[in-house]
């Protein structure tokens, strides 16, 4: 495998604190292999900064393998940027142009404070999954595992809510700043196992309650979040929330 | 009160939206049903006015109806932009749109309100005015060629809020199905395509 190098300008929101107003600096990097992860990208420039003596842009990760959901940001108008289905620490340097200027912005919504340059406090997300992400267990013996039959169709299919990394890229590009698609696929991957059967209307009723209070927007079924999504959750998983919530409020 | 408490939910407004704009489609199709007479002739649909209007208490009811719904569906359309927009915040340097039908879903208030005018119009010019001479009120409107561009132009728009409008509305009250998927994806050009295609023939009518 060959590997190849690129020159890249770079323009990043820079943001002192939560409270000043923020504005957007250009960076030059050149000779970026095209092997390196986004982040890892983002490091050579840190590296640079910190030999200038300037303040390195901040940015949130973990696992780095697209599973922990700390990463995300902006790029060139695209959460986690061009590659469909994918994180920003999953996204490779190859997807992009020799010479190519790259827009990097935080994951914006009146819910996601801004903490420093890319990093923004999602810990609203926290609190809808407290407010009913739970099932109750009985104490006592331990269960037989297969005790419970589930059909497969359905195990999939909560396992397909279930991967949902909890980044906030839907909320980051929809218009209406809604965290529909996120609950959703928290409500439906509880709700489609018998396990979560004893909470369900109660926590359709607190978790949607919960997301209205945290000032997300109301959902316009604009689709942009499904389209960004790096887990490729289905808005299926809205349809199913809409079901559950009117169940649960009104039946 | 519950419901209270439904309605001011998001999900509640959505559902708001969706039945109001439901009751809207089905108003449609029976204003289409009506103008389709013109197809066979004015006398015909002369006599369809006037039987319409030989029933007063039939005709308040549901004009009141239909008018409580169309303000219910404007007004929390409205809300749900205004609130939208302040729940977005900041706005990005690169806007760029990913989903499919952006053009429409991103500009349904704008499509609504051309709507919201071109009804008052049509209400004032049609519905408030002499019923027992409708025949010729049309005829003599379709006469001009400005009023047909028009007329067209807001057809063209009902079709593009309503490319958005049914596939939102199923997609709201829960419907979205593997099983279903395919169908609602080409019912959501097909009913707009109808509608246009119904709607525009009756000026065209008059042209030839
Ligand atoms: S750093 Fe964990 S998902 Fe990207």
């Amino acid at each position: 495998m060959t590997t190849t190098s690129i020159n890249l300008k770079l323009e990043i929101w820079r943001q002192k604190d939560s409270k000043a107003t923020g504005n957007f600096e250009t960076y030059i990097l050149t000779n970026i292999s095209t092997d390196m992860s986004f982040l890892e990208m983002l490091d050579v420039l840190n590296e640079q900064l910190t030999r200038e003596g300037q303040d390195p842009v901040a940015f949130d990760h973990d696992c780095r393998e697209g599973i922990c959901g700390m990463c995300g940001a902006v790029v060139n108008g695209i959460a986690h940027g061009p590659e469909p289905e994918t994180t920003l620490c999953q996204l490779h340097m190859r997807h992009f142009k020799e010479g190519e200027t790259l827009v990097i912005e935080p994951f914006r919504s009146r819910a996601f404070p801004i903490h420093k340059d890319l990093v923004t406090d999602r810990s609203a997300l926290d609190r809808i999954i407290q407010a009913g992400g739970y099932v109750s267990v009985n104490t006592g013996g331990m269960p037989d595992g297969n005790a419970t039959p589930i059909p497969s169709a359905t195990a999939e299919l909560a396992m397909d809510a279930a991967a949902c990394i909890g980044c906030g890229a839907c909320i980051a590009s929809c218009p209406n700043g809604a965290a529909m698609l996120f609950t959703g696929a928290k409500i439906s991957q509880l709700s489609l196992l018998p396990q979560g059967h004893p909470e369900r209307k109660e926590r359709a009723r607190s978790m949607v309650a919960t997301m209205d209070k945290e000032g997300f927007g109301n959902c316009t079924n604009e689709r942009e979040c499904e389209a960004v999504c790096p887990k490729g959750i289905s808005i299926s998983n809205i349809a199913r929330m809409n079901r559950e919530f009117v169940k649960a409020s009104l039946l | 009160m519950w419901f209270i408490q439904f309605f001011k939910s998001s999900i509640g407004k959505k559902w708001l939206m969706a039945g109001t704009g439901c009751c809207l489609l089905l108003f449609l199709c029976s204003h289409a049903a009506g103008n389709a007479t013109l197809f066979y002739s004015l006398a015909l649909f002369q006599s369809y006015a006037d039987q319409l209007h030989s029933h007063p208490l039939i005709v308040s009811i549901f004009s009141t109806g239909l008018l409580v719904i169309f303000i219910l569906h404007i007004i929390t359309g409205v809300l749900l932009t205004l609130q939208n927009r302040k729940a977005r915040g900041h706005d990005y340097k690169v806007k760029k749109r990913s989903s499919p039908n952006s053009t429409a879903s991103s500009t349904m208030i704008y499509s609504g309100l051309f709507i919201l005018f071109f009804v008052l119009i049509h209400t004032y010019v049609v519905s408030f005015g002499d019923h027992s001479q409708i025949s010729l009120t049309i005829s003599y409107l379709f006469s001009s060629f400005y009023v047909i561009v028009f007329y067209i132009t807001a057809f063209v728009v009902l079709a593009i809020h309503l490319s958005h409008g049914f596939w939102s509305m199923l997609q709201t009250f829960g419907v979205n199905h593997p099983r279903y998927n395919t169908m609602i994806r080409s019912l959501t050009y097909i009913v707009p395509a109808f509608f246009l295609l119904l709607f525009t023939a009756i000026p065209l009518l008059f042209l030839f």
